[in-house]
């Protein structure tokens, strides 16, 4: 009982304290990860093993941590090591793959291509924000296509703000799509050892689908505005050349074949047995070894402190594991259910989705994957089922407000530092019903296929 | 001005450390920067004033923004960030002026140039003044002196290691309800010349 009520203290403490941030977030979740390895785990639970479990640190030695074919028994409690290194190894490769300048070379070339015009811009860029957020996160998405819409924009002379929702919106919902486009996702699938095809076939076809509609509803909602405000005519002289983009042609080949490849064997994971672990140690080393002396460079440049921030909230999150918090919780959402699936699937469809408009969707699908994992266990219901679900609602809800994903921050960011303020109101004027829209789209189509 | 100047005034709401500030700038004859300094950035950025000013000097509000690495959506940070900017760039091309708040004395901390003030009232001047100032009854002009420094603290204290009015923080604290707005100007007037001689 201590131990579980310490347990909480520490998961609240940890969410309050990345709320207020005044401390830089992972260290709020490094501390509380130790908090619980020590205070819940050695004093109230007075368990090795409840330490050992949750560091994961025996799980890296086995053969089944790199190659899913030998597979070995494993627990899928505590720190998510696969999780970490490859987000570690896609975080190389695209450090590479924007020095070479590869993000910007098509941005400009699909621009270029549909003559600058502002509504096939519009929805050209919803849809390559889609896909390049399938294999690679957001933030970089976000960060590349936003900074080029409002470079666009300015020589254009049209309003960028619908177009960056617009994007972010896609960026969010093509990140739903695969194993690898989300953190949710990757946590998701590592650990109750989904495939990428799984992802592609289940959630992938649920963004899919949306993303027809969110096109249409975005036409409406800001792309005919853009028709009718854009002057017409379009002086192309000034806009730079896609090919201005390549900052050396050798570096930029080099990353478009390591990216080809990385998108091959996450592809085909399933088939050759390759853990998204394995494939992310792969990337980085061969990005390593690619960059000749800028490796060092680009060691330096990865993002460190969101690995962190993983560690120590996996930490955390196996303090509610071990002590069977996260157990009540399915058991309650078991019982007010009463075992009926399609209600189960509407509860965490929508309370992920509305917790995810709201705070880190990262640390709510690490602390829900424990409680789907246990109600379909207890409730005799599909798994599956449960974890789409989960995926849709905590990858979708976060593009309801400005705060609920890091794309929409850092889109709104690139946005005000130019001059183009997206407050709460207009944000969630046009992102809020897409919002609504595809959390109820992805219920009912997962209503029709699995219940 | 031979040598470069740069003199940050901090102030408590309603201290006059505003009118001091301007009376300095006036004296030395340098450049002046207060919250006017959005004129500039709003053209730059293509916007109206009155949106950047909702946010000039304010804390951020904690449930309805949210950082991720270097990026903010906060406006009251992107804002502040612009500001800072602003002064970094003035500071570089060797301009010397003084600056009014803006966490100037942290943004532009080691330069040689920088002298650091803060200045604070007696509560009873404080009300006094802002209530001549607004037309205010005294408790109203209660309330918005401490909604004001609420604000100041909070924002200064987000954006700095120093705490707001530590006098270490600072190289000289001074109260004006002791001298008055004018002695008060001679005598930081004093400091600052045997600090450039």
């Amino acid at each position: 009982m201590v131990a579980q009520i310490l347990a909480v203290v520490i998961f609240v403490a940890m969410f309050l304290l990345i709320v207020m941030d005044k401390i830089e977030r992972h260290i709020v979740t490094l501390a509380c990860g130790l908090a619980t390895l020590v205070l819940v785990f050695g004093v109230a639970m007075q368990s090795m093993e409840a330490i050992m479990e949750t560091l994961s640190f025996r799980g890296i030695f086995t053969v089944g941590f790199w190659y899913a074919g030998a597979r070995a028994e494993e627990s899928s409690s505590g720190i998510n090591w696969a999780t970490i290194i490859f987000i570690f190894g896609m975080m190389v490769m695209v450090e590479g793959m924007a020095k070479a300048g590869f993000f910007r070379w098509l941005c400009m070339l699909l621009a270029k291509m549909v003559h600058y015009k502002p509504v096939p811009l519009f929805l050209t860029f919803m849809v390559m924000s889609a896909v390049l957020a399938m294999f690679i996160d957001s933030i970089t998405v976000i960060l590349f296509l936003a900074a080029v819409t409002v470079e666009l924009a300015k020589l254009l002379k049209f309003n960028p703000v619908p177009m960056i929702l617009s994007e972010i919106f896609c960026a969010n919902l093509g990140g739903s799509a695969t194993m690898c486009g989300d953190p949710p996702n990757i946590i998701i699938g590592t650990s109750l050892e989904y495939s990428f095809t799984d992802f592609v076939m289940n959630t992938g076809v649920i963004a899919g689908i949306s993303l027809i509609l969110v096109i249409v509803y975005f036409y409406f909602a800001c792309g005919r505005q853009m028709a009718t405000e854009s002057s017409g005519a379009v002086d192309t002289a000034n806009i730079p050349e896609p090919k201005d983009a390549i900052q050396n042609k050798k570096d930029f080949i080099i990353s478009c074949i390591i990216f080809a490849a990385a998108v091959i064997m996450l592809v085909t994971h399933a088939q050759t047995g390759l853990t998204v672990a394995f494939i992310g140690a792969v990337i980085a080393i061969i990005t390593l070894i690619t960059s000749g002396t800028y490796a060092l460079e680009l060691l330096k440049k990865v993002d460190y402190k969101t690995l962190l921030f993983f560690i120590g909230l996996f930490a955390v999150v196996g303090g509610l594991e071990q002590t069977g918090i996260l157990e009540k919780i399915a058991a309650f959402i078991g019982e007010i259910s009463g075992g009926n699936l399609m209600l189960m699937v509407a509860i965490i469809i929508w309370v992920s989705a509305i917790a995810s408009a709201f705070v880190d969707n990262i640390p709510f699908a690490a602390t829900m994957i424990p409680v789907v994992k246990s109600l379909a266990a207890t409730q005799g219901v599909s798994l599956d089922t449960l974890a789409w679900a989960l995926s849709m609602g905590t990858d979708i809800g976060g593009s309801a407000t400005p705060i609920g994903a890091s794309a929409n921050v850092v889109g709104t960011s690139v946005a005000a530092k130019n001059g183009y303020i997206i407050g709460w109101g207009k944000y969630c004027k046009v992102a809020a019903p897409a919002t609504i829209l595809v959390v109820f789209v992805s219920m009912v189509i997962i209503f029709i296929r699995y219940c | 001005m031979e040598k470069q100047v740069i003199i940050s005034i901090s102030r408590e709401y309603g201290s006059g450390g505003h009118e001091i500030a301007e009376k300095i700038a006036n004296n030395l004859g340098i450049n002046f920067y207060d919250r006017s300094m959005l004129d500039d950035l709003a053209k730059e950025k293509n916007l109206q004033v009155e949106e950047l000013e909702k946010y000039d000097e304010k804390p951020r509000r904690l449930f309805a923004s949210r950082r991720v690495g270097e990026h903010t959506n906060s406006m009251e940070e992107i804002v502040a960030q612009m500001q800072f900017d602003y002064l970094r760039e003035k500071a570089d091309s060797g301009e010397s002026f003084v600056i009014v708040g803006r966490c100037a004395e942290t943004v532009l901390q080691g330069r040689e140039g920088l002298i650091s003030i803060f200045i604070l009232g007696d509560t009873e001047q404080k009300i006094m003044r802002i209530e001549e100032k607004y037309h205010l009854s005294k408790q109203d002009a209660i309330l918005k002196i401490k909604r004001h420094d609420k604000h100041r603290k909070q924002y200064h204290n987000r954006h700095s290691s120093g705490r707001w009015g530590d006098s270490r923080y600072y190289d000289i604290c001074i109260n004006d309800s002791k001298l008055g707005v004018d002695k008060t100007t001679e005598v930081l007037m004093f400091f600052i010349e045997e600090r450039i001689k």
